[in-house]
């Protein structure tokens, strides 16, 4: 109540003002709590990359840096993959190494003077926080603000999401996912204003996930079927024209500037379906042109039936013919081994081998989502209550994503965004519809007054007074409730990241025979002898999983590393280092090596080495 | 051409019906004359099923359905076969004894714990769907106290459920 003598009057707010400020407070403290979840290992160690992958990434976002872009992108790498060498430039996805690029030279620009591996360590949190404001804008525009919010607070926290954006993790996976929801985002947006300037935008983000990731194959396929399931239950409009026809064709012609995708959206199996659908869409606004047309609606009826056996026979002639002459190529191993999980153990047993590829069980998936397990099928069935073109969506994404999760431990991280965004749906609707009972006030007993004093009318109202107070206690209990659970889940989430998300591979730490905690760094120092003690050279032969690190940080030139394009040098190298000595030896002289590297365990028990594998 | 051809001579033929038998469909006037100018077809009353889209809650019981299915650990069931339980002798009487829940690994099941820990997640989620039904207006007050009861049981039951078993699978949970 405002009264004019109130000292308090021009710091009061307006309460579309008070829900704006809480907004924005809310979403910079979950900005920079996304951030500062992801640096535990910065702090228990020290800044530096970890695993195997992000190493070669460092090394090319380093060569980057000093020798600028059209060197970077024309680069033959000798160094590796001895002797044939690797074409760099064209075997990957520049979009990591290119951002980390720009942010160290606008880091520059302002004069800050930071060491391009600062960048790199901090790379996947910063993005991971960008995430976050994303997952806010998405939820808005799928339900609304509430959920918005609650979506941004659950992935900033989330383990699926964590575990491959952890400072140190400096890794395609890490940029992909922001762009992953950044596409859909634009898309789903696109779709619901049907402009063009945001069909653009997804496009460019479209550009922005394939330059990052190969699993932009995933957008490229879910897409065309959400744009299938929308004309199947009758919601074609031509706000889905506009915004799938310009994703589409802008989306495959930017595709093809990344010179490792080249022209498989014209060429592979895995991209088909894309095409289907476009064609799809020219028939269906065909078919609507000519509806309009004609008055008759039998004439029409039989018009529709023909033209649709006509472009349905077409399109299959046309995939028949491309597939048997060989232009479009079938799908490949690591992609049909989602569809049929049974492939890979059969046929390709180096994509068996890997423990991120094995099929997931349900400790995992407990272990990356806690609670968000019961939330995504109560947020389905809010979806499923209100249905709209941006609520199919998530449903799809989140059912597709939630399958392929299941066949592969690695891809939970595709599934992470959806798993909260619906999770936030249902917190949302379930806290909205308890908040509303708590704030119903005696409305019930002033109708029932002025309608009539029937007694039955007074007893039930007499039953609805009682039951007031009564419900409003429950609501609170209830309310109570979801905050406990929320704060579990905030507990599970820190305890996760801290202990297993958190150790940088390269440096390993364990537990001593006094219970005082051990730090192996073992793998760096080898890696500095070689540096220091070798001729510049010298060529170094060892399993394909330190290939990465070797070249990093003991700058010399390896047999084979975690590329594995070629299965036969790797095939070889296993050859030489399981054969009898006289065999092996010749094995090596006729690779040209000079040493050899091989990680033993066994003086502290160290399960994972050479040896057993 | 062959079908303006045909319309006439089938027009001319079949006089009484040629209205409601006129059409565009190249297909059916190439068989209006090639078998069935001289086959008589056979009168049959058989109707083409009428194919409509199944309602909402139906795609979502059968949604809830693959959920149980993938969350279980299905695809890791069909793939790695793990025995539907395991055992372990126990070391002082030989005998052997049923373990419940693979140990050492958190990407490992065996297969009835896998279904169990489904069920507890799918039964989480269905007692969040019945308190919402609870909170619906246009029902009788028990109903809806049987169904906030029900729902807010449901999902104590299987939170305690679920840390319950996760405590018991990784020994160091929360330390």
């Amino acid at each position: 109540n405002s009264s004019t003598s109130d000292p308090l009057k021009p710091f009061k707010l307006k309460t579309k003002q008070q829900e704006l400020l809480i907004r924005v407070s809310i979403l910079c403290l979950v900005y920079i709590l996304a951030f500062i979840t992801r640096l535990f290992s910065v702090l228990r160690y020290e800044s530096m990359i970890h695993e195997f992958d992000p190493y070669f990434n460092y090394r090319t976002t380093l060569y980057l840096t000093q020798h600028g872009f059209y060197d970077f992108w024309n680069w033959f790498d000798y160094e590796s993959w001895y002797p044939l060498g690797r074409i760099v430039g064209g075997t990957l996805y520049p979009g990591l190494m290119v951002t980390a690029a720009l942010i160290y030279r606008l880091l520059h620009f302002l004069r800050f003077a930071v060491h391009i591996r600062e960048v790199c360590v901090l790379t996947a949190p910063f993005f991971a926080s960008n995430t976050t404001l994303v997952a806010y804008f998405f939820g808005k525009e799928i339900w609304d603000s509430g959920a918005g919010l609650v979506a941004a607070i659950l992935i900033a926290v989330c383990p699926g999401y964590i575990s491959r954006s952890v400072a140190g993790s400096y890794d395609n996976e890490g940029v992909a996912i922001f762009a992953l929801l950044f596409t859909f985002y634009l898309f789903v947006k696109a779709v619901n204003k049907g402009s063009l300037a945001w069909g653009l935008a997804s496009a460019f983000g479209y550009f922005y996930m394939v330059s990052a990731w190969g699993g932009y194959v995933f957008i490229i396929n879910l897409i065309p079927l959400y744009v299938l399931v929308l004309l199947i239950t009758g919601r074609y409009s031509m706000r889905l024209y506009v915004a799938y026809n310009c994703m589409y064709i802008l989306g495959m012609l930017l595709a093809m500037q990344i010179r490792f995708v080249g022209f498989q959206h014209v060429q592979s199996g895995e991209h088909m379906a894309a095409m289907g659908v476009f064609f799809l869409m020219q028939v269906f606004y065909f078919l609507d042109w000519v509806k309009h047309m004609l008055s008759d609606t039998k004439l029409f009826q039989e018009f529709l039936r023909i033209t649709v056996t006509c472009a349905v026979a077409a399109g299959g002639i046309a995939l028949g013919v491309g597939m048997a002459s060989g232009y479009i190529s079938p799908w490949t191993g690591r992609f049909y081994s989602l569809l049929d999980p049974t492939y890979a153990k059969d046929h390709i047993p180096i994509i068996a081998s890997v423990s991120e590829h094995q099929p997931t069980a349900w400790s995992s998936f407990m272990f990356d989502f806690h609670i968000l397990l019961f939330l995504f099928p109560a947020g389905l069935y809010f979806c499923f209550k209100r249905l709209s073109d941006a609520t199919i969506f998530i449903v799809m994404y989140g059912l597709t994503s939630m399958y392929f999760a299941g066949v592969m431990v690695r891809l939970i991280l595709v599934a992470t965004p959806a798993v909260c965004l619906i999770s936030a749906i249902a917190v949302s609707a379930t806290v909205k519809n308890l908040t509303v009972l708590l704030r119903s006030k005696n409305k019930v007993a002033q109708i029932g007054s002025t309608k009539g004093t029937s007694s039955a009318k007074a007893s039930s109202k007499a039953s609805l007074d009682q039951s007031q107070p009564f419900q409003k206690n429950g609501a609170m209990a209830l309310l109570f409730g979801a905050f406990y659970l929320l704060s579990r889940y905030a507990t599970h989430c820190t305890w996760v990241t801290s202990e297993a998300y958190s150790s940088p591979s390269i440096v390993l730490a364990a537990r001593g025979a006094h219970g005082n905690r051990v730090i192996f760094d073992d793998y760096r120092e080898a890696y500095f002898w070689l540096r220091q003690n070798t001729p510049p050279d010298a060529k170094v032969m060892s399993w394909w999983d330190y290939g990465y690190q070797i070249t990093a940080m003991g700058n010399r030139t390896v047999i084979v590393d975690n590329n594995t394009w070629n299965n036969t040098h790797i095939a070889t190298v296993g050859r030489a280092m399981s054969s009898y000595e006289d065999e092996a030896y010749e094995i090596i002289r006729s690779l040209d090596v000079d040493y050899v590297l091989v990680v033993f365990g066994g003086v502290t028990g160290y399960s994972s080495d050479d040896i057993n594998k | 051409m062959a079908p303006k051809v045909d319309t006439q001579s089938a027009g001319a033929v079949a006089a009484a019906d040629a209205s409601s038998q006129f059409s565009m469909d190249p297909v059916f006037h190439v068989l209006k004359v090639v078998p069935y100018s001289f086959l008589r077809p056979p009168r049959l009353r058989l109707k083409i099923p009428s194919v409509s889209l199944p309602s909402a809650m139906t795609v979502f019981s059968l949604v809830l359905l693959t959920y149980f299915m993938v969350v279980s650990g299905f695809v890791y069931d069909v793939i790695v076969e793990p025995p539907g339980i395991g055992s372990t002798q126990d070391p002082a009487t030989g005998a052997v004894r049923p373990v419940v829940f693979l140990p050492g690994r958190v990407n490992g099941q065996y297969i009835i714990e896998g279904l169990s820990s489904g069920f507890m997640f799918v039964l989480g989620g269905i007692g969040i769907v019945l308190l919402d039904l609870a909170l619906d207006k246009n029902r009788a007050r028990s109903v809806k106290v049987s169904y906030a009861i029900a729902g807010i049981s449901s999902v104590v039951i299987a939170y305690v459920m679920t840390t319950l078993f996760i405590r018991i699978k990784i020994p160091g949970y929360l330390r």
